[in-house]
């Protein structure tokens, strides 16, 4: 790894020093590089030929439209995500979290499942957050439970939603109460794993294990750039392609056809959730996004949205597939969308 | 070699494109094409931490470089054969993609392709507390009340005694009436909660035989005009702005409704 330059470290310099100036060399180098391509990519945004969009139909416009405002809505959130995460893993005192938590398996993800208090980040930003989590020693049914639960019971989304449905019908409570149980069965299924390293993507998993033993010597705040470009480039790429396929899903997919089923006590449940699934729409707002249809829906309905989109939809799955395998994903889903489905009936019932 | 170079600058590239593409789109005062204005300030802040850290990560090289290496060569599942190709040149695409989408392509609202997808007026937007509130407030003058407003206006049946007589201004982009094309376009725009994914359009009928002739599907126009009832018997609207003055106007700054 020293490559040491015989240039740089001319004459008399000890190795470290030399080493050290050399490396600093390089720092300046870098940012040097970093804001010339930053001035040519925004040089170009700035010239680009504004008459081009016209020469695009329509469809081609809106997919571009509708996928860019998924980026430019999630970006921050996962910047966000990745800036705790960072924090997490790196500064966080190593046995914190271990000594906060309580030792009762049970217990543990309880307490995991209200984290989300503490973190008020959307779910897209939950993902590189979770990812923390793992390296920094949790187990994976831990790190899911958080996951799920935190985009739910987080102080931001309680208040949306009160602000949209006050307390009627009980939409509130069930999303609450129901976002909580969910994400602790989860987290218990997948707690009775006998191997839950086959969980996740081999790749992912390596990282967990480098996490473990590797004590690096690097100052914090070189690790914590080293992190922000790793995660980024884990999380990015996902993001992009999810976006891609929410903004072509909804220019392919009438939505007229989800909400005329709105009336039916089954269908209408069936019908969200799948609007859930294909809209992508961060749980902080997502009440205030359904409440717009108002009484076209039933309020089972508009919780199974409201709980089954807050864990699981398009954008969420791209992001996910960084961490956990294609299988794991699979068995999440089903079992978040049969509860979902369950507690969405079962208000459709009572109210 | 390509892939760890991939793997080195990917996130860094695509964290770059979407960091200038955002803060180009705030200092032109075009965010709010994407996205509802109470997320501007969150998301420049968070932009412009990104692009420190962005910046940052150009100037530090990864220490355990050599290590994670050493791991990568002895995975099993790592991508073998035709996958070693495919991948390297799927991230190359996907970084060009996003180039080409976000800093070549100029930003466009959406446009009718949206509309037919989503019914209009379907949702009950309108029909919230603070419109009738600002019904009460403007009293006998209407010039206040936005397109949303009318829209609920029109929607509650009870409003239409309200309506029918009174003169207002109001601007949209064109759209035809599915059910009588040829006589009533709407004034159209989209109701923004969160961004563009959830927009819903709305729309206030206008009566203006031939319009097509002279406004484009899509344009955007101002229109003054009083309200009456629908002259037209194919309409399914039953209250329409009528007599219109249309004029055509640019897209204005702010194109969607809050």
């Amino acid at each position: 790894m020293p490559m040491l330059d015989p240039m740089i470290s001319s004459p008399p310099l000890p190795v470290a020093q030399a080493r050290a100036t050399s490396r600093h060399r390089r720092g300046v180098i870098g940012v040097g590089v970093g804001l010339a391509l930053t001035a040519a990519v925004f040089a170009t945004r700035v010239l680009a030929p504004s008459s081009t969009a016209d020469q695009l139909p329509n469809v081609a416009r809106d997919f571009l439209t509708l996928s860019i405002s998924v980026i430019v809505e999630s970006i921050p959130f996962v910047f966000l995500g990745i800036i705790l995460s960072i924090v997490v893993q790196i500064w966080l005192p190593e046995s914190l979290m271990q000594r906060v938590l309580p030792t009762r398996p049970v217990l543990r993800r309880a307490v995991m499942s209200l984290l989300g208090v503490l973190l008020p980040v959307c779910e897209c930003g939950n993902v590189p957050l979770t990812r923390g989590m793992m390296v920094k020693g949790l187990t994976v049914a831990e790190s899911m439970t958080f996951l799920l639960a935190a985009p739910i019971l987080n102080p931001v989304t309680i208040i949306t939603t009160y602000q949209a449905f006050g307390w009627d019908n009980g939409i509130l409570a069930a999303r609450i109460i129901g976002g909580f149980l969910i994400a602790n069965l989860i987290g218990w299924l997948f707690s009775k794993h006998p191997r839950p390293e086959e969980l996740l993507t081999r790749g992912f998993e390596a990282t967990c294990r480098v996490g473990h033993d590797h004590a690096s010597h690097a100052p914090r705040l070189q690790r914590s750039v080293v992190a922000f470009s790793s995660e980024a480039s884990a999380m990015l790429p996902a993001l992009f392609i999810g976006s891609a396929i929410a903004g072509l899903i909804q220019v392919g997919v009438s939505r007229d056809v989800l909400i005329a089923l709105g009336s039916n006590p089954v269908w209408s449940v069936l019908a969200l959730m799948a609007l859930a699934f294909v809209i992508a729409i961060c749980s902080n707002v997502d009440a205030f996004f359904i409440l717009s249809f108002g009484s076209t829906f039933m309020p089972g309905a508009i919780v199974a949205f409201l709980v089954f989109g807050a864990m699981v939809d398009v954008k969420m799955l791209a992001l996910l597939r960084t961490t956990f395998t294609t299988s794991t994903l699979t068995r999440l889903t089903l079992v978040v969308a049969l509860a979902a489905l369950v507690l969405g009936l079962g208000v459709n019932l009572i109210a | 070699m390509l892939e760890r170079i991939l793997a080195r600058w990917q996130g860094l590239a695509l964290s770059l494109i979407g960091i200038v593409s955002i803060s180009w789109l705030a200092l032109s005062g075009q965010l709010g094409l994407y996205i509802h204005p109470r997320y501007f300030v969150f998301t420049v802040v968070m932009a412009i931490l990104g692009g420190l850290l962005t910046l940052a990560a150009f100037a530090v090289t990864p220490e355990k470089d050599d290590h994670e290496h050493e791991s990568e060569q002895l995975e099993p599942a790592a991508p073998r054969g035709r996958w070693r190709v495919v991948l390297p040149l799927a991230g190359i695409g996907a970084i060009a993609l996003a180039f080409v989408a976000l800093v070549i392509v100029p930003p466009s609202t959406l446009t009718t392709a949206t509309v037919e997808n989503r019914e209009l007026n379907s949702s009950a937007t309108g029909v919230e507390s603070d419109t009738s509130s600002h019904v009460e407030l403007a009293g006998s003058d209407v010039s206040s009340l936005s397109l949303r407003d009318w829209v609920s206006l029109l929607r509650d049946g009870s409003g239409s005694d309200f309506v029918v007589g009174k003169t207002t201004t109001l601007s949209g982009f064109v759209t035809a009436d599915s059910s009588d094309p040829e006589n009533v376009f709407y004034l159209t725009r989209f109701v923004i909660t969160c961004c563009a994914v959830d927009a819903q359009p709305i729309g206030v009928p206008v009566y203006s035989p031939g319009w097509s002739s002279t406004y484009a599907v899509d344009s955007w126009v101002e229109t003054k005009g009083t309200f009456a009832l629908n002259p037209s018997g194919k309409s399914s609207e039953s209250v329409v702005m009528a007599n219109p003055t249309v004029s055509a106007i640019d897209q204005p700054a702010q194109p969607y409704a809050y």
